[in-house]
């Protein structure tokens, strides 16, 4: 398994990846937490991340946004070295509570990234509007984060990761803590989203459904360092269907075999 | 509306306590438990207050004492917000400056009076030093740990939108702090008046606290009641209106809770 790994290399004649992780290694506090990681993703796929808790997903998302910089290796944006966090990265974080400023209303939380793009304050409102309506919380706007669900804030945060008009959406398990009827629901909206406005994602999550079911393509990390464990393209039809999708033959293969690989991964 | 009846109920037994209260001091006056010439009665204390309000002297003297208490405050909170806030928002500071924080906090403002006398005399500046000097502290450490205590998500949303380090000042630590430093504006409010109040009898400068010690020293009890009643005025009042702003502001933590 160990072996596993593959080396991501630039094929001539391919299109450079949007985001291109070379030999990446991480250390934090004396520990190996990712270890000679390779990985492309291009611009517009969707890029699942799935693995056993303390295998790195959620380091390994922290580091394609410029939050964290490799302890060796490189990570590139557009064919640019990563040096710090830039606006065409947007991350949602899987704690929404804590993502969202208190004081502001939904307005003004959405708000913040577009105060942060520079927009002038005459053209914001319509935006917001716009934005908040994209995400399905139109007449929210006066609500404060406190005031709404856990799914109508995680909707806010998405909304405001719109705002930054990224080219890559960063997704950490933002469903994990909601109920599975939400869970569905914004699964479809996001690939909506996505397919709307054509941005790339790298979405880290623990469910292997979730992962397969938003995919073009799914990666299982190892833990104990974090490296590429699996591989698999989903090749599924788009748009994709709660039900149909989750019925098709090559959906219940790709789950036997990622199922597999993560039992292999705990022992 | 059986809640609503409920705290009417407790307002009117909190009103009928304070009437209690000066119905017996006007009984001991009265009485004349205690000379006259140290205790007048609510009757005499009033008059003395409508007197001195009708002539004019008590409102200079208010005015005096409203003044030194405003200019402290706002010199001690500009200045404790400041500080504070560039020793809370780096781990670095806050390891460097604590100690010496924690030396100087405990001091006793009463010993920095003889020294701020020694170096600026019996002036105005040696009383907005002491009443800024004393009142400080609440605002400067409640700052402090109010920075140090946002959510360090907010600082990464922040650096994923590319704020400004002045942005995130405004935008993100700021109102995050707010709550605290609210609190501590509302704890120095108390300590500038008593400084103004302790600066006045020291200094002999225009204010309630030099109309109580002439009034005390010249054994007109009525006058001194009347100046010390307007004190616990004065104290009230500010704090209830510090309240109401701190409630405005605050409104989004209304529905945290």
């Amino acid at each position: 398994m160990a072996n596993a790994a593959k080396r991501f290399e630039v094929i001539p004649g391919q299109p450079r990846p949007q985001i291109a992780f070379t030999e990446v290694t991480l250390q934090l506090g004396g520990k190996t937490i990712i270890e000679n990681l390779s990985l492309g993703v291009r611009a517009g796929e969707f890029l699942c991340v799935v693995g056993a808790s303390g295998c790195g997903k959620t380091t390994a998302l922290r580091l394609a946004a410029g939050l964290y910089q490799p302890t060796s290796g490189r990570v590139d944006f557009d064919g640019q070295l990563m040096l710090h966090p830039r606006r065409e990265i947007a991350i949602v974080f899987q704690d929404y509570g804590k993502a969202l400023l208190p004081w502001r209303t939904a307005a003004g939380n959405v708000s913040l990234a577009l105060e942060a793009g520079g927009m002038p304050s005459a053209e914001r409102p319509a935006r917001i509007e716009e934005l908040l309506r994209t995400v399905g919380l139109p007449g929210h706007a006066g609500k404060y984060p406190a005031e709404m669900s856990g799914g109508m804030q995680q909707r806010l945060q998405i909304a405001r990761c719109l705002a930054q008009e990224p080219k890559t959406l960063l997704m950490d398990e933002p469903f994990g803590a909601l109920d599975a009827m939400t869970r569905q629901g914004l699964q479809d909206e996001v690939l909506a989203l996505v397919a709307a406005s054509g941005a790339t994602v790298i979405f880290v999550t623990h469910d292997l459904d979730e992962a397969i079911y938003l995919g073009d393509r799914v990666i299982g990390l190892l833990p104990h360092p974090g490296r590429i464990g699996i591989e698999l393209a989903v090749n599924l039809p788009r748009p994709r269907d709660q039900l149909s999708t989750r019925e098709h033959p090559e959906f219940l293969r790709l789950r036997r075999q990622l199922f597999d690989f993560i039992k292999a991964t705990e022992q | 509306m059986n809640r609503h009846a409920t705290i009417w109920l407790w307002r009117a037994a909190s009103f009928a306590v304070a009437a209690s209260f000066i119905a017996l001091w006007q009984l001991i006056a009265n009485l004349k438990l205690v000379s006259p010439v140290f205790l007048p009665g609510p009757d005499r204390a009033w008059a003395s207050l409508v007197r001195g309000f009708s002539n004019g002297d008590l409102w200079s003297k208010l005015a005096g004492t409203l003044e030194h208490m405003a200019y402290g405050w706002l010199a001690a909170s500009i200045a404790g917000i400041a500080i504070g806030a560039i020793i809370g928002s780096s781990r670095i500071m806050r390891t460097y400056v604590a100690p010496s924080l924690e030396f100087l906090r405990p001091l006793p403002v009463s010993a920095i009076i003889p020294v701020a006398i020694a170096m600026l005399g019996l002036t105005q500046a040696m009383a907005l030093f002491v009443i800024a000097f004393g009142a400080i502290w609440p605002i400067m450490l409640a700052t402090i740990h109010g920075f140090a205590a946002v959510e360090p998500r907010l600082y990464e949303v922040a650096r994923s939108l590319q704020m400004s380090r002045l942005a995130v000042i405004f935008k993100v630590a700021l109102p995050s702090a707010s709550p605290d430093i609210l609190a501590g504006m509302r704890l120095s409010l108390t300590v500038a008046l008593i400084l103004s109040v302790v600066c006045e009898i020291l200094a002999g400068l225009d204010g309630l606290g030099h109309w109580v010690l002439l009034s005390a020293r010249a054994f007109r009890s009525a006058d001194l009641f009347a100046g010390v009643i307007l004190l616990g005025v004065t104290g009230y009042v500010t704090s209830v209106a510090m309240s109401m702003a701190e409630h405005r502001l605050l409104a989004w933590q209304a529905s945290q809770r």
